[in-house]
């Protein structure tokens, strides 16, 4: 028995279809001491396994200040996403470990103006930290949600979104890459848009981004043309991880473990390691 | 602590060995088809504590397995339950006999990475209860280099009873932990079988390191190739130095302080073990996401990234090189290749070339 590496049980409370092929999955433990010891802060992330099939790294794309549950985005991508997509249904079990790695930064982003930068399915683990904020509104000035999608089928927790539209201390900036008849928002990419349409104020504010790795070079460049210094600029790296717990030498990129060390980062931070993410 | 140093002869210490083995569980090298495996021994005549350097696979296994069950699960229909796998007795005390110094070396090194921030305790338990008598060669193999890495007779408390040959037939035990000095006391106090005297002289120990190091064909300053290799990580010798690399990954599964594991469900019908084993990061899949993303998509950068783990990240992180010297990848290679040379020439090759 490898006791680190041994799951909990939780059980699919819910699961929600995104898009064609994201879906969020709430989880519950069956265990309520397991349940009092989980507590998460927003940018952290579970192993998730569908047991038979393996185990897979995912965020935790809620936030702690929503209790009683935690949900997981999963995309299907590989084999156990394939899996898991196919597999499981309401009221299933799944082993969770976790919660592990650091989490966004949340003394730092306090006071501050807030631009999140999301595309496709990297709207996840900005989900938490978004709620995160919205549960902690008075902590924070000027909150803007800048969210692309390939297509607007591919537009993940609509429902969600429709909210935070109607909160007026919130401003929500919906973009898609192509033209489509039924879309009235803006069409475009998402640095296209973020420089044309956003326009964000540069001084006192935060950026906190996450998205396919095209997106998030071509929006780091836009952030620098705007005026961004790197330190301002948050993001989460998706490494392919096992354990979790720097050990078993997955996500090393050069000395520092992405398990540990992050998976939230600075661009400044970034701009430090070689280059291998 | 002190420790002490004792003298005693061939017949002196093969009673005491026996009267170990009769007494714990023990293991030692153990020949099967011309290499020597560490392998649970009930008598003195199954084993070879002297087994040659170059023959014998790394102790590592003892502490960190192969593979091994994380779990047993069941999953039907009517729910899902994780099992306990048989425990590890892991509070038994065990002996290892025959030890080389640069396989103790090696979970010295690796004791670093199992406790940083997470805890394995697993291991640390493994090693705690394990009494290790190491064989100190005499003479270097052809692929050795453990003296060009933090290895000295000042620092060899890597192991717990050192066992040095010396003139004449006299072999010296010396202790080099508490572990060591209260288990070897305890024997010598239970017989007078082993003709152990109590000694003072070491000369005869720095004598025979002496003659062992001056034995290397292989030398170099590992300083000089931790500074040199950080500011490498650019250098175009990468590619020709992985090219005949076939990506077998037996350079890291033979290592003694290579430690990058998978993690691996086997499920027929609904019973299911979860394993973790070895793995490498020379493994084309190792860093491959499912979106189809590689970070090292290319054999030269994962040959970068074994050589900057050893001897750059692992220096950066816990202060040891994650190399100690024992030859064993450059030995079992089926292509030829030397961690030793691939370093010693990343390193001679101009900075930004």
């Amino acid at each position: 028995m490898e006791a680190l590496l041994v799951p909990s049980l939780a059980k699919v409370d819910r699961i929600i279809q995104e898009t064609p092929d994201v879906r969020t999955y709430r989880l519950k433990f069956k265990d309520d001491s397991v349940t009092e010891k989980f507590s998460w802060l927003p940018g952290q992330f579970v192993e998730f396994s569908l047991l038979g099939s393996g185990e897979c790294t995912f965020c935790i794309s809620s936030s702690a200040t929503r209790k009683g549950y935690f949900d997981c985005s999963i995309k299907r991508a590989g084999v156990v996403t394939a899996d898991i997509h196919s597999d499981i249904e309401e009221g299933d079990d799944v082993g969770i470990r976790g919660p592990y790695g650091n989490y966004f930064p949340l003394d730092d982003i306090k006071g501050k103006n807030l631009l999140f930068v999301g595309g496709g399915i990297g709207l996840a683990p900005l989900r938490s930290l978004i709620q995160y904020c919205i549960d902690n509104r008075g902590d924070y000035k000027d909150f803007t949600i800048l969210y692309g999608a390939r297509t607007s089928a591919d537009i993940c927790y609509k429902e969600e979104i429709e909210e935070w539209k109607k909160n007026t201390s919130i401003k929500v900036v919906l973009t898609i890459d192509k033209p489509e008849d039924t879309w009235k928002d803006n069409v475009g990419v998402v640095p296209k848009i973020l420089e044309e349409v956003v326009k964000p104020e540069i001084a006192n504010t935060k950026v906190i981004t996450c998205g396919p790795p095209i997106m998030i070079k071509y929006t780091l460049q836009s952030l620098d043309r705007l005026g961004f210094a790197p330190k301002d600029v948050i993001t989460t790296l998706e490494m392919k991880m096992q354990c979790g717990l720097g050990k078993c030498g997955r996500c090393n990129i050069g000395s520092t473990y992405i398990c540990k060390d992050g998976p939230v980062f600075t661009y400044e931070q970034l701009k430090a390691l070689p280059d291998e993410f | 602590m002190s420790f002490s140093t004792f003298v005693t002869d061939k017949a002196g210490l093969q009673k005491m060995y026996e009267a170990i083995i009769s007494k714990h569980e023990t293991y030692a090298p153990v020949e099967k088809f011309g290499k020597y495996d560490y392998k649970k021994v009930s008598s003195l005549k199954e084993c070879d504590p002297d087994s040659p350097i170059a023959e014998t696979m790394s102790v590592k296994p003892l502490f960190f397995p192969r593979s091994s069950k994380i779990m047993k699960y069941e999953a039907t229909s009517a729910g899902t339950s994780i099992l306990e796998t048989d425990q590890d007795p892991l509070t038994a005390q065990r002996v290892v006999l025959g030890v080389k110094h640069c396989d103790a070396r090696g979970l010295q090194v690796l004791e670093a990475v199992n406790k940083w921030d997470y805890i394995d305790s697993d291991f640390l338990k493994r090693r705690e209860n394990t009494v290790i008598f190491s064989a100190r060669c005499d003479k270097a193999g052809t692929h050795c280099f453990c003296t060009s890495l933090d290895y000295d007779l000042e620092n060899l408390d890597a192991l717990d009873i050192a066992v040095v040959n010396g003139a004449e037939g006299k072999i010296y035990l010396q202790t080099r932990t508490e572990r060591g000095e209260t288990f070897l006391k305890e024997k010598l106090e239970k017989s007078t079988m082993y003709n152990v005297q109590s000694t003072n002289d070491e000369s005869e120990m720095k004598k025979q390191y002496v003659a062992f190091a001056a034995s290397f064909r292989l030398k170099m300053d590992y300083k000089d190739i931790n500074e040199k290799m950080a500011k490498r990580f650019d250098s175009p010798a990468f590619e020709e130095a992985s090219r005949n690399c076939v990506s077998c990954n037996t350079c890291a599964f033979i290592c003694p302080t290579c430690h990058c594991f998978k993690i691996s469900d086997e499920k027929i019908k609904d019973t299911g073990v979860r394993y973790k084993s070895y793995d490498s990061c020379n493994n084309v899949y190792f860093t491959l996401e499912a979106g189809g993303h590689n970070p090292r998509p290319a054999k030269y950068r994962r040959w970068r990234q074994r050589s900057m783990h050893k001897f750059v990240y692992y220096k950066e992180r816990f202060g040891v090189n994650l190399c100690v010297g024992c030859g064993h990848c450059a030995i079992s290679c089926p292509v030829n290749i030397s961690i030793f040379d691939v370093v010693n020439h990343i390193a001679s090759t101009p900075v930004g070339s």
